[in-house]
């Protein structure tokens, strides 16, 4: 699928990072793993959420100052624990990057061959580990909001929250939902400050991407750094004094629903 | 009065008991909260959220089983992470009255405490064998890892079932500073502060590191509260200029609020953002300079909390609340029915007799909390 821009890439607003406090769940792969790269490149103070205690600590030495913190955002026992070392570790907390994903069944299978089990993880992960932990974290959101600072939540989208694609179905659905509820999320809080974004970074080079279609060129698809430098200029033109596109102002306009097959 | 042993934060039949500012008393749903609020109020609350400060493990010389409950610190994290006032309990949890819990070994300074994947080193007791200065060992990241996967929220026996840490924050609750759970703050809900704001009511927070409560030993609760830090917010510093400027009331959700904003303007009742420490007691003896009403729980005479209380309201007029919140069978501890006290209102002999229609008991029709008429305060 061509990936289709939908964000300008031009930032200039680099220093909106500097001391920003931001929080990527899945942040030890693919566009999570990028994200924390350029926001530690732009001084930002970043946490970052992923399973894996060992790839965690590695990432941690890689890049002094960050804090990974080790949690499963799909169980709800680890949310409360997650949510209290990003606030002890950062003070506070002004954007929230809901990465970390599930593709549901490997390899790819029609939803009449989708297990129940499969289907729930990726809504557990997909949508009721972002809805916990942007829950849990409202409340440093919204003080940070008060104060001037802004707050906002970004969650990863797909194309497939609005195309049916078929064999696509448990990651698809559990996606829209996802991208459904932040423009609720977005309706509901816009007046306390508090600002939703739902973004589509196109087809990437990602581990994730290689188990949904293992024969795809890598060099067809788009780099997560590439994605990860339009996410910033997204959150930067989100954030109290960055100039919030129109597109963007709409509540999670920026889902293009225009794109093409995710299927390569 | 009985404890609320479920931890609902909002349970619907949550009562409210009323004083205004003459001291006297009503009873209303606590859902109603809200009409006694009025435009250009400020209402702020304290965000701390709370730790789970209670942590079990083994005193290390004895191996005796102990639980150090953390209980204070003297500095906010993430400046401070390491070192904790705490108590610590012997064999047991919180099933068992704190009063009526074994005796914890008497630890030295030097002493190790292994809490699951935490060690604290006993530094010293401060000056009773159960309140100990103990530092945490390990990196920030171990530390905070290490309290937020093995500690428990601190519960007392009312409880009937072990508390989460869901149970216990607030939803507005965002910096881990709290020993116990700014429990004033349970009434609030998004809701709750879409309709006030909507009206015209501002709200605000300030972070209050809640220290703990209860220990089970009369001489260390003689010594409640502890100092306690505090962040007033640059932001919530200027709300309440503009409010009192404006001519609107400051209304506090919960005593931390009160203790907070009571340090910070002790000198002039000006409010400025900053950092600070609560070291002073209010009580009877305390003249308010800056909250003008206050949303608390429901307390036990004897508590530091109550003591508190008698800042806002006369001891006769408390004593009277008592009555009426066993009479009506209101709920106590934190999950309880709550208390709306306006901070009383002294007037001259004359005024109050001269000026009895509108001086008087200044309900309206749905029983507010009103601000002193100013014909009285004028007279």
């Amino acid at each position: 699928m061509q990936s289709s821009r939908r964000i300008d890439p031009s930032d200039g607003a680099s220093s909106i990072f500097n001391g920003l406090r931001v929080a990527v769940t899945g942040g030890t792969s693919g566009l999570g793993v990028a994200l924390v790269r350029e926001l530690h490149t732009r001084a930002a103070h970043v946490a970052f959420v992923a399973r894996g205690r060992e790839r965690v600590a590695q990432l941690e030495r890689e890049m002094a100052g960050t804090a990974g913190v080790v949690g499963d955002v799909s169980r709800k026992e680890d949310i409360h624990p997650i949510t209290l070392q990003i606030l002890a570790r950062l003070g506070g907390l002004d954007v929230l990057i809901n990465n970390a994903s599930h593709l549901g069944p490997v390899p790819l299978a029609l939803l009449a061959d989708t297990e129940c089990e499969e289907l729930q993880h990726a809504l557990d992960t997909n949508v009721l580990g972002p809805f916990r932990l942007t829950r849990a974290l409202l409340g440093a959101l919204a003080a940070s909001a008060r104060d001037g600072r802004g707050a906002l939540i970004v969650n990863v989208s797909s194309d497939a929250a609005v195309t049916a694609y078929p064999s696509w179905g448990a990651y698809g659905a559990s996606k829209a939902a996802l991208h459904h509820l932040t423009r609720i999320w977005d309706a509901e809080l816009g007046a306390e400050g508090i600002r939703f974004l739902s973004l589509d970074p196109g087809d990437m080079d990602t581990p994730l991407h290689a188990l949904a279609v293992p024969e795809a060129d890598p060099a067809t698809l788009k780099r997560p750094d590439d994605a990860a430098r339009e996410f910033l200029t997204a959150i930067a033109a989100a954030l109290p004094g960055g100039r919030l596109a129109s597109s963007l102002a709409e509540g999670s306009g920026a889902l293009d629903r225009e794109s093409g097959a995710l299927t390569a | 009065m009985s404890p609320a042993t479920h931890p609902i934060q909002r349970p619907r039949d949550a009562k409210l008991l009323v004083i205004d500012d003459t001291g006297r008393v009503a009873h209303a749903p606590r859902t109603s909260f809200t009409d006694y609020l009025e435009r250009a109020d400020l209402l702020v609350a304290n965000d701390a959220a709370t730790l789970p400060a209670s942590l079990t493990g083994i005193h290390e010389p004895t191996g005796s089983s102990v639980e150090l409950r953390l209980a204070g610190t003297d500095a906010m994290p993430p400046a401070n992470v390491r070192r904790f006032r705490a108590i610590l309990f012997g064999d047991g949890d919180y099933r068992t009255r704190t009063e009526e819990r074994p005796a914890p070994p008497r630890p030295v300074a030097g002493d190790r405490l292994l809490l699951g994947p935490l060690v604290a080193v006993v530094a010293r007791a401060i000056g009773h064998p159960r309140l100990l200065e103990v530092l945490l060992q390990g990196s920030a990241a171990e530390i905070w890892e290490g309290i937020a996967r093995h500690g428990r929220p601190i519960q007392y026996a009312h409880m009937l079932s072990p508390l989460a840490l869901w149970d216990v924050w607030t939803r507005i609750a965002g910096p881990p500073v709290a020993f116990e759970p700014p429990s004033a703050g349970f009434v609030l809900d998004w809701q709750l502060l879409g309709a006030v704001r909507r009206r015209g009511i501002a709200f605000a927070t300030l972070t209050h590191a809640a220290g703990i409560s209860s220990t089970g030993d009369p001489q260390l609760d003689a010594r409640l509260p502890f100092d306690e830090p505090y962040r007033i917010p640059y932001s919530t510093a200027a709300l309440i200029r503009r409010t009192r400027a404006a001519g609107g009331r400051v209304i506090a959700v919960g005593t931390t609020v009160v203790r907070a904003l009571e340090d910070a303007g002790r000198h002039d009742g000006i409010v400025r953002g900053g950092e600070g420490i609560a070291r002073y007691r209010i009580g009877r003896a305390t003249r308010l300079r800056v909250v003008d009403a206050v949303l608390s729980g429901t307390h036990e005479p004897g508590t530091s909390h109550y003591e508190l209380l008698h800042a806002f309201a006369d001891a006769a007029v408390l004593t009277d609340a008592d009555r009426e919140l066993a009479a009506a069978g209101y709920r106590t501890h934190e999950f309880g029915d709550s208390v709306f006290i306006g901070k009383r209102r002294h007037l001259p002999r004359t005024c109050a007799s001269d000026t009895t229609p509108t001086g008087g008991p200044t309900y309206r029709a749905r029983g507010r909390i009103r601000r002193p008429a100013n014909a009285c305060s004028v007279a």
